[in-house]
């Protein structure tokens, strides 16, 4: 079983990482997004036990940030359709770019830096021909636009650089949405959601996807361990009382392996897993339904269903030594052991969707 | 402290000990009959379809026009029979981002496609060329109605209405036979574990058909203020797109006034946001597939719909959700 030490080393090691930027402002192990007791948005870096090291503010509800490996830097997305994405330098708080979608095209909410820290891949919808994709951008020269590639599906929500540096893992979510429509999905009956990866220059070097009675399943969230599994967490689309598994483990070149959840506690997630995240160690996944105010983790190994924990609009989890760190939109901080939440802060804030830990 | 947040905390709790409505008695007093009236207009729609079908066949159109009422009034109760086999999907599909409606109904009239000769194959086709929407095309469509096709569209105007009543009746079967008693049994079955939450279904019904009607009925034609988009009103061919947002504001109201039936302070504001919205919508009588949208007088007049429907789901939202018990989490109510 690998060591925490070992999952973060595997990561340093492939992400080149040298904390010299994150060092200036207290080593956060996790950034997150919330609303705070005022009513305004700011993006928080946390300790490993979930005490604030900083905050700085966000100009509107963000969804998720992406970190730079070494610069204390972070990508704030909007919720989409948003059309812009932030970066901040954590230590003085400042917007010091802004990306801006080009013309037809909005952000999805997620991004991921290479290995290097020189280039940022977003998520992307080019809303008139609904086809996903993958913007590219220049960090050394204030994160300008250089290009985009097919994402290789509808509606690709988060993407992961995969432990070789030279691939990325999107969640195509099968979902075509439109700014004219709000949030309003437009293809339900034809959805097709897949797993795809993708090189850095936009070559698809493996795509997969569900079987037809799982067409519906939207793959949104993605975590990837050290080795190269990925995890991902799923939205079922149809009646909630017909939904399948939520979680799936894929190695590339095998086939997707769902996690099982006995009936009663699977129904518990209403359909709808909102983050997913590897233990500290690797061993095991979980993924957390805010609907259904519930983790559920499972072992890796087995495949198997471990065991839930209760905590009420729970959404975000990360890896921490000794399990998971869980964020919920009460304001609690959770370090879940055996059925509890072990809740270990209660902040003023109400976390957002997703906790993001800075070395993964 | 403590002692004086008391009574406070009370009078915002979910009345539970006053006599709430009981879930399974708004199903049978305000769900069932739409399915009821869905699927008797589905027949009289199929019965008019096997006679004269040309598209100046006035009594077929009045017959479409009615089943297409009942059924934009069970448009929002979008849960178990309705999804079972995609049956909304084969009634409804709408938007049709990709065109792929007329696509598909072009192809079979053009390969004259034997299909529609029979039923149970007919279910197998593409939901994009069944249903009221499909119908809509064929009845109402100028450049479908070629003068060489009319024998097939006749047929296949047949095949689509015939398909419509079998999913109709198929839906308020199952609501019959199996779905009535998951509310007449909620909180002793796997589906409805409790009292509440059959109610809380009842009430998602509402705030997603509002929501639809408010990003979709009208936020599709609406489009940008600098690139409307008329032309994707829903069923303006039939001219019908303000009739659908009025009848499935009436239903969600009626179901939210069920819902609310004990509570006289939450029935209030609905009834008053309820209101505003209904008043502003047939303000619009004059436009009733908002091709107003494209210039700057008309398209105010359906954004203020949008922003009273807004204003509505708002109430909705934060009066009848916290009666019912519906938590407004910051993440569970923000799916994404």
């Amino acid at each position: 079983m690998p060591t925490r030490r070992a999952f973060i080393g595997g990561l340093a090691a492939a992400s080149a990482y040298a904390g010299r930027g994150w060092a200036k402002v207290g080593h956060p192990a996790y950034l997150a997004a919330a609303r705070d007791g005022t009513g305004a948005y700011r993006l928080f870096g946390l300790d490993e036990d979930g005490n604030g090291l900083f905050s700085v503010d966000l100009p509107d509800r963000g969804h998720a940030a992406a970190a730079h490996p070494h610069r204390a830097q972070a990508v704030a997305f909007a919720r989409r359709p948003g059309t812009f994405a932030i970066v901040i330098d954590c230590e003085t708080g400042r917007t010091t770019s802004v990306l801006n979608a080009p013309a037809g095209m909005h952000f999805y909410g997620h991004g991921a830096f290479s290995a290097d820290g020189t280039r940022l891949f977003t998520t992307e919808n080019e809303f008139d021909t609904a086809t996903g994709m993958i913007g590219v951008w220049d960090v050394a020269d204030g994160y300008r636009r250089i290009g985009s590639f097919a994402s290789g599906g509808i509606g690709p929500h988060d993407v992961r650089l995969m432990p070789d540096g030279r691939t990325l893992v999107v969640a195509n979510g099968g979902i075509e949405t439109h700014p004219d429509s709000g949030r309003a999905k437009l293809n339900i009956p034809f959805m097709q959601p897949n797993l795809t990866y993708v090189s850095l220059s936009g070559e698809i070097v493996e795509q997969v996807e569900p079987e037809a009675s799982r067409h519906m399943n939207s793959i949104r969230h993605l975590a990837v361990s050290p080795d190269g599994l990925v995890a991902f967490a799923m939205q079922w689309q149809g009646d909630v009382s017909e939904a399948p598994s939520l979680v799936a483990l894929h190695r590339r070149g095998a086939a997707f392996t769902y996690l099982d959840t006995p009936p009663d506690e699977h129904r518990k997630m209403q359909g709808y897993a909102g983050s997913i995240a590897f233990s500290g160690n690797g061993a095991q996944v979980a993924i957390t339904s805010p609907r259904g105010g519930l983790v559920q983790v499972f072992d890796v190994a087995t495949a198997r269903y471990r065991r839930s924990i209760s905590m009420a609009d729970v959404c975000g989890v990360a890896p921490a030594q000794g399990g998971f760190t869980i964020t919920s939109g009460t304001g609690e901080i959770g370090r879940p052991d055996g059925a509890s939440a072990g809740v270990l802060i209660q902040h003023d804030v109400q976390w957002d969707n997703h906790l993001v830990a800075l070395h993964a | 402290m403590k002692k004086y947040l008391m009574p406070a905390l009370i009078a915002l709790l979910p009345a539970s000990g006053m006599a709430a409505p009981k879930a399974e008695d708004v199903v049978r007093d305000t769900v069932l009959p739409g399915f009821v009236a869905l699927a008797e207009a589905s027949h009289d729609l199929a019965t008019a379809a096997q006679g004269a079908c040309s598209q100046d066949n006035g009594e077929l159109k009045a017959r479409f026009g009615e089943a297409f009422d009942a059924w934009v009034a069970v448009s929002h109760l979008r849960f178990g029979p309705t999804e079972t086999d995609e049956r909304a999907f084969a009634l409804a599909f709408w938007p049709d981002s990709r065109g792929a409606t007329p696509s598909r109904l072009g192809a079979l009239i053009r390969d004259r496609d034997p299909v529609v000769e029979d039923p149970a194959a007919f279910g197998s086709v593409s939901i994009a060329a069944r249903g009221f929407y499909g119908l809509e095309y064929l009845l109402y469509d100028g450049a479908i109605a070629t003068p060489d096709t009319a024998d097939y569209r006749c047929a296949l105007g047949r095949a689509v209405a015939a398909d419509i009543a079998r999913n109709a009746d198929a839906i308020l079967e199952d609501w019959q036979d199996r779905y009535l008693a998951l509310f007449e049994t909620a909180g002793e079955n796997d589906v409805y574990r409790s009292e509440e939450e059959a109610l809380q279904e009842l009430f998602k019904a509402v705030t997603a058909g509002l929501q639809f009607t408010s990003d979709t009925r009208l936020g599709r034609p609406l489009g940008t203020y600098d690139k409307p988009r008329a032309a994707r009103a829903e069923a303006r061919r039939s001219g019908r797109s303000l009739r659908h947002v009025v009848i499935s504001l009436e239903a969600t109201r009626e179901l939210a006034r069920a819902l609310a039936a004990d509570a006289p302070d939450v029935a209030a504001a609905l009834g008053k946001a309820y209101d505003s919205a209904l008043e502003k919508a047939a303000g619009l009588s004059d436009d009733p597939v908002f091709a107003g949208v494209s210039d700057p007088s008309g398209r105010f007049r359906v954004e203020i719909l949008q922003q009273k429907i807004d204003e509505l789901r708002t109430v909705v939202a934060g009066e009848l959700g916290p009666h019912l018990g519906v938590e407004a989490g910051f993440n569970s109510l923000d799916g994404d």
